[in-house]
């Protein structure tokens, strides 16, 4: 076997296009995700009644079935309700205007919310009860107080691990090729389908996929950096 | 004047606190003590809310919170009214020294933050630790931190301050600085209730000692009353058996 080096650093080039969908899809996922998630672990922490048994319920299938198959049904099945609905109500609106990333976007959204919610809720619960009853004590409402002395520790604890989702996230958008969307991954097959220098490209794909990645570890460290800041004594 | 009536605090079906009732006028210290499981720290923590009495009133001057069916509100406001020291300091880790006095100043009085810094400083300086403005819990000791925790509930300007074994966290070595901000304070005319096992403190700083067990207010007095003369037979054995030394004859 040879590997063609001049063709790796073509199809590494030829890749870069497609960058901004890969990252498009991974940071509307990860936001939407963080979102959803932070709702769906305060339901659960402070068992807010049907929210928190919606919450379980949403919880344990998105995580219990693959990221794949949430695309599939969402792409299958959303055309179906909204053309549906839309006859029933005389929209004009139709699902075909729907852009094919639109599917990824929102499914992807759903996935990320429900692993997102898990790693949430372990940095709330992370830290210590005593910080919520100080700054009860001190005449804070519930909702200051979450804002101001528990959400900023919650996140610090909680830091490696959404950084392990979010990487998750950038690479399981490459999923989205299945519903037509040129991502990183997609763009590897097309640009080796003339040639039939899979190899290769898929090589220069990973090439990509991993720079982005330390990207997202590099960020994440200086990050833990700033918010650990107040961790650096050593008396307890 | 704080008054509590009836106070009554279960977990499940163990009766913690049974019907306590308990007069504190202004500027009094009141030392309250007990052997542990008494239910003393749980008394301390419904008069600020942060345990739900099941049943009884707590008022503050004309301000009455009715524990049966409290309005959210009100436990708001009794929140704004007092003020808690805690065993284990619970300064916000994320703050530092200033940041910690600081919070309750710009959060919930609503204070301009020049206003607040300044005020935060002066009571920082009160309690000796001018020079540890920058610093965050975890650079603090153990009786750093808890003088911390007592400029930050100083203030919020409370009509109590509630200290919940302030010291009983700490390396022997540093209590006494501790005692000597509380004691600092005390003097100062501020109404506090401390839950303690600080004997001679406790016999040196109240002016009103309340002797608890199994959920009631067995005796309470001043300090004199309580330490040389207790009248119930609890409270004596309480006493000799916490500060042994008294009976000794040499």
């Amino acid at each position: 076997m040879k590997l063609d080096f001049s063709f790796l650093w073509t199809a590494f080039i030829k890749l870069l296009p497609a960058v901004p969908t890969t990252i498009n899809i991974t940071v509307v996922s990860v936001l939407c995700g963080f979102i959803i998630g932070t709702f769906v672990a305060l339901s659960r922490i402070y068992k807010v009644p049907v929210l928190n048994q919606i919450s379980t319920v949403y919880v344990t299938i998105i995580r219990g079935t693959p990221m794949l198959t949430h695309l599939m049904i969402l792409y299958v099945g959303l055309p179906l309700l909204i053309d549906g609905l839309g006859k029933e109500f005389g929209w004009s609106f139709r699902s075909v205007s729907i852009p094919m990333i639109g599917f990824a976007y929102i499914s992807f959204s759903i996935t990320a919310g429900a692993y997102f919610s898990e790693v949430i809720r372990s940095g709330m619960q992370a830290v210590n009860k005593g910080q919520l009853e100080a700054a009860h004590a001190i005449g804070m409402t519930t909702p200051q107080a979450l804002r101001r002395i528990v959400f900023p520790q919650a996140f610090a604890a909680a830091l490696p691990n959404l950084s392990n989702s979010v990487i998750g996230m950038l690479h399981g958008s490459t999923l989205a090729f299945t519903v037509s969307v040129v991502d990183i991954n997609a763009q590897a097959q097309i640009v080796a389908s003339t040639n039939w220098k899979f190899f290769e490209a898929y090589l220069a794909a990973a090439l990509v996929f991993w720079g982005l990645t330390i990207l997202i570890e590099r960020l994440t460290a200086l990050l833990e950096k700033r918010v650990n800041l107040y961790n650096r004594g050593g008396v307890a | 004047m704080i008054k509590l009536r009836q106070i009554s605090k279960s977990f499940g079906r163990n009766e913690v606190l049974k019907g306590i009732d308990l007069t504190v006028e202004k500027g009094e210290v009141v030392a309250i003590l007990g052997p542990s499981g008494s239910g003393k720290t749980t008394l301390l923590r419904c008069i600020n809310y942060l345990e739900k009495p099941n049943d009884g009133e707590i008022s503050i001057d004309d301000f009455t919170v009715h524990c049966r069916k409290p309005v959210k509100k009100d436990i708001h406001i009794l929140r704004q009214k007092t003020a808690m020291v805690f065993q284990q300091y619970n300064l916000f880790r994320h703050k530092t020294a200033l940041e910690n006095v600081m919070e309750g100043l710009v959060i919930v009085k609503k204070l301009p933050k020049d206003e607040a810094r300044k005020k935060s400083i002066e009571l920082l300086e009160k309690v000796g630790l001018g020079n540890k403005l920058d610093s965050y819990p975890s650079q603090l000791s153990g009786g750093q931190q808890q003088r911390v925790g007592i400029a930050r509930a100083l203030a919020l300007n409370p009509e109590v301050i509630l200290f919940d074994e302030p010291t009983s966290a700490l390396d022997p070595e540093l209590v006494g600085e501790v005692l000597a901000v509380i004691r600092k304070i005390a003097k100062e005319g501020i109404t506090m209730i401390i839950v303690t096992h600080e004997m001679s403190f406790a016999q040196d700083v109240a002016n009103h000692v309340v002797f608890m067990d199994e959920g009631v207010i067995v005796e309470e007095g001043n300090p004199r009353e309580i330490f040389q003369s207790p009248k119930e037979e609890r409270t004596r054995q309480f006493l000799a058996r916490i500060t042994p030394e008294s009976t000794y004859v040499i």
